[in-house]
């Protein structure tokens, strides 16, 4: 809890988050050892976790906060909010499937 | 010709505790199997199509390797003892319902991907390619072991031109279906399937219950001309539509149709049915894996009310066992050693108050737009009838409260299927607005025959004198009382039985809408006075064999009699 980071971002696409995003999203942050949740409102769920992003129900335009905590809790944030701004786009996705082991 | 084609049936839901490593281990190489085949049709999307197809396979292989799921799956096979089938299906349909209930259409149609992740894993794990009854491409004849009511309600009728089961019974609804349908059928024949390969001619016929495969010459040639004289029948019959049906001294009899789903409504009609006297709504609550939802119920009911246009519908409440029903009925479902004795039908839905309500509801808010009467099955006790009322009760108050459009003096009818009702059918009558006789289960509970069981399905007899009994006490209650009585079932479906019911004083039928036809045909060979001498016949005499002979002849004579001046060339088959 000691290097908590946070940042909000804003939900890119028409369909707002979907399967691929979500599994984009699972892919990169599993990559990083610290915890990361994603919030939006009241409801905030695990970030390594495909059917709990989902389960937010965020459409386009939604504003969600990104928190990490841990070590690389910087970097974390950093490669989703990276993600986010992208677009989800294609290369992100190659680059995210190169670094999941 | 297809073999054995059925969409996935979990064999078995429970694993002894011993196999529970071994089984662990099973549903591991499942994973991987799919996991594999998954980044298999990732990347040649990839290559194929573009990397945005390529990342719906990535997807689905992360939703499979997710953490959280897996241990949800093998903590249910660890703790549960259930089988890895049952476990990955129960799981992962959680969560496609789940998304349906977000109430974002884009992510309901995610569960498809979870399902389809659902039937990944498990032909994984049952090691078995199903050729897929949806994508038939040339007509076949389908030959199975089994074949499940939503199966056989989706087969494509434009390419199946029969099927033949092993199992199953003739009054299963697999085989009702199949008279639904209109396709020639023949279920619950015993084994056979390795008696045939793929490629052979096989003749099916529904009518004799037979399968012949590598028929000779002659024996194809009697069955092209028996295709033919059946055609030409049916023309002869499809004349009677317009003709109402009434015995040839004038007494009307309403022939009404039995329908499972909206479209058989159409089927009625053609055959000029005097509405639906039987509407079974179980196939809401089976072709999806969530519970039906109150529009899901009232836009059924409206498309055949709507389609009868102004013709009575008689809409019978659930009536299956809380071990067919997805959903939350689960809860209520046990392992029964013998289910049609256990919860189901009306019990059920006395259990589960709140779907029951969702239903009545429907139907209350669907009768302003017709003439509707409201049926509960399996009622065996007063205290049943009365519960079920007052929950009807609390309905309408709810609705009135509400301000939403309904009608408030729908008919309340029973089915009496049991024979404690039948027994007792005299103060029911003062409770009900109308009866309607259900003879198959009747015949059941009566008999003790479990009618899909092919051991004991030749003591399954409708002419029992025990059955003819219940029947007269049912129909002499229903006079006494001045309400309509009625019979849907099988028994009143088949020709031989039709002067029997008349003479017993039926003058209200429901059959399968097939059927409709030439019971009004034999209908109008008859006059009450012939009715009522066989009746009377009929109820002295005391075994089923002889009961049926009987019947049999009678009605054989009576479409003798007044038919030799009709050419006809259907009756020179023996």
């Amino acid at each position: 809890m000691t290097d908590a980071v946070t940042q909000s971002v804003t939900v890119p696409g028409e369909n707002g988050l979907h399967l691929v995003p979500c599994s984009l999203i699972a892919q990169s942050a599993s990559a990083f050892d610290c915890d990361v949740r994603i919030s939006k409102g009241t409801h905030s769920v695990d970030a390594k976790n495909i059917f709990d992003l989902m389960s937010l129900n965020a459409g386009h335009g939604s504003e969600l906060v990104l928190e990490a905590a841990g070590a690389s809790a910087r970097d974390a944030v950093d490669a989703l909010v990276a993600l986010f701004e992208s677009g989800f786009n294609g290369h992100a996705s190659r680059s995210a499937a190169q670094e999941s082991h | 010709m297809l073999f054995g084609a059925e969409s996935f049936r979990i064999p078995q839901r429970f694993v002894s505790v011993d196999a529970v490593e071994a089984e662990l281990g099973r549903f591991e190489s499942a994973l991987n199997l799919v996991s594999t085949s998954l980044e298999e049709n990732e990347r040649l999307a990839r290559e194929r199509l573009g990397d945005q197809y390529g990342a719906i396979f990535g997807a689905h292989r992360m939703m499979l390797q997710d953490p959280k799921l897996r241990n949800e799956i093998e903590g249910l096979i660890r703790s549960k003892c259930f089988s890895p089938e049952f476990a990955a299906s129960r799981v992962l349909r959680n969560y496609a319902r789940a998304f349906r209930n977000l109430g974002n259409p884009y992510l309901a149609e995610r569960a498809a991907d979870v399902i389809d992740l659902e039937k990944r894993l498990l032909r994984a794990l049952l090691g078995e390619q199903h050729p897929e009854l949806s994508h038939l491409t040339e007509p076949v004849i389908i030959l199975a072991h089994n074949l499940t009511p939503s199966e056989t309600a989706n087969l494509d009728r434009t390419k199946v031109l029969g099927f033949a089961t092993e199992a199953g019974g003739h009054t299963s609804h697999t085989a009702i279906l199949a008279g639904a349908l209109e396709l020639p059928a023949v279920v619950g024949i015993g084994h056979f399937l390795t008696d045939i390969s793929a490629g052979d001619i096989v003749i099916i016929d529904g009518n004799s219950g037979t399968v012949i495969v590598d028929p000779d010459e002659e024996t194809l040639e009697h069955y092209r001309a028996e295709a033919l004289a059946a055609e030409s029948q049916s023309e002869r019959l499809a004349a009677l539509q317009t003709v109402e049906a009434k015995t040839h001294d004038g007494e009307r009899v309403h022939v009404m149709g039995n329908i499972e789903f909206p479209q058989e409504v159409a089927q009625c009609r053609k055959r000029g049915a005097d509405g639906v006297g039987l509407y079974r709504t179980e196939f809401l609550y089976l072709g999806s894996d969530h519970a039906p939802t109150e529009e899901e119920h009232y836009n059924a009911y409206c498309e055949v009310i709507e389609a009868l246009d102004g013709q009575p519908v008689t809409i019978r409440t659930l009536d299956l066992g809380a071990d067919k029903i997805p959903g939350n009925h689960r809860e209520f479902a046990s392992e029964p050693d013998n289910p049609a004795l256990g919860l189901r039908s009306i019990r059920l839905s006395l259990r589960d108050i709140d779907q029951f309500k969702v239903q009545l509801r429907a139907i209350l808010r669907a009768a302003v737009k017709g003439d509707v009467r409201i049926m509960f099955p399996l009622i065996t006790s007063l205290l049943e009838l009365r519960k079920a009322r007052m929950i009807l009760g609390d309905v309408i108050e709810d609705l009135e409260e509400s301000g939403v459009e309904f009608k408030r003096d729908v008919p309340v009818g029973m089915m009496v299927e049991v024979p404690a009702a039948a027994l007792l059918a005299d103060l029911f009558a003062k409770e009900v607005d109308f009866f309607s006789i259900g003879t198959n289960d009747l015949i059941q509970y009566a008999l003790a025959v479990d009618r899909s069981d092919q051991a004991v399905a030749s003591l399954y007899r409708a002419g029992d004198p025990s059955i003819l009994r219940l029947l007269r006490m049912v129909i002499d209650a229903a006079r006494t009382q001045g309400i309509p009585v009625t019979v849907c079932g099988q028994m009143s479906s088949d020709p031989k039985y039709i002067p029997l019911l008349l003479g017993m004083g039926l003058r209200s039928l429901s059959v399968t809408p097939l059927a409709v036809p030439e019971v009004k045909d034999v209908i109008g060979h008859l006059s009450l006075a012939d009715a009522e001498a066989i009746a009377d016949h009929a109820m002295s005499l005391d075994v089923a064999r002889d009961v049926e002979n009987y019947l049999r002849g009678e009605v054989t004579r009576l479409l003798a009699e007044s038919e030799h001046s009709e050419t006809t060339d259907s009756d020179n088959r023996e």
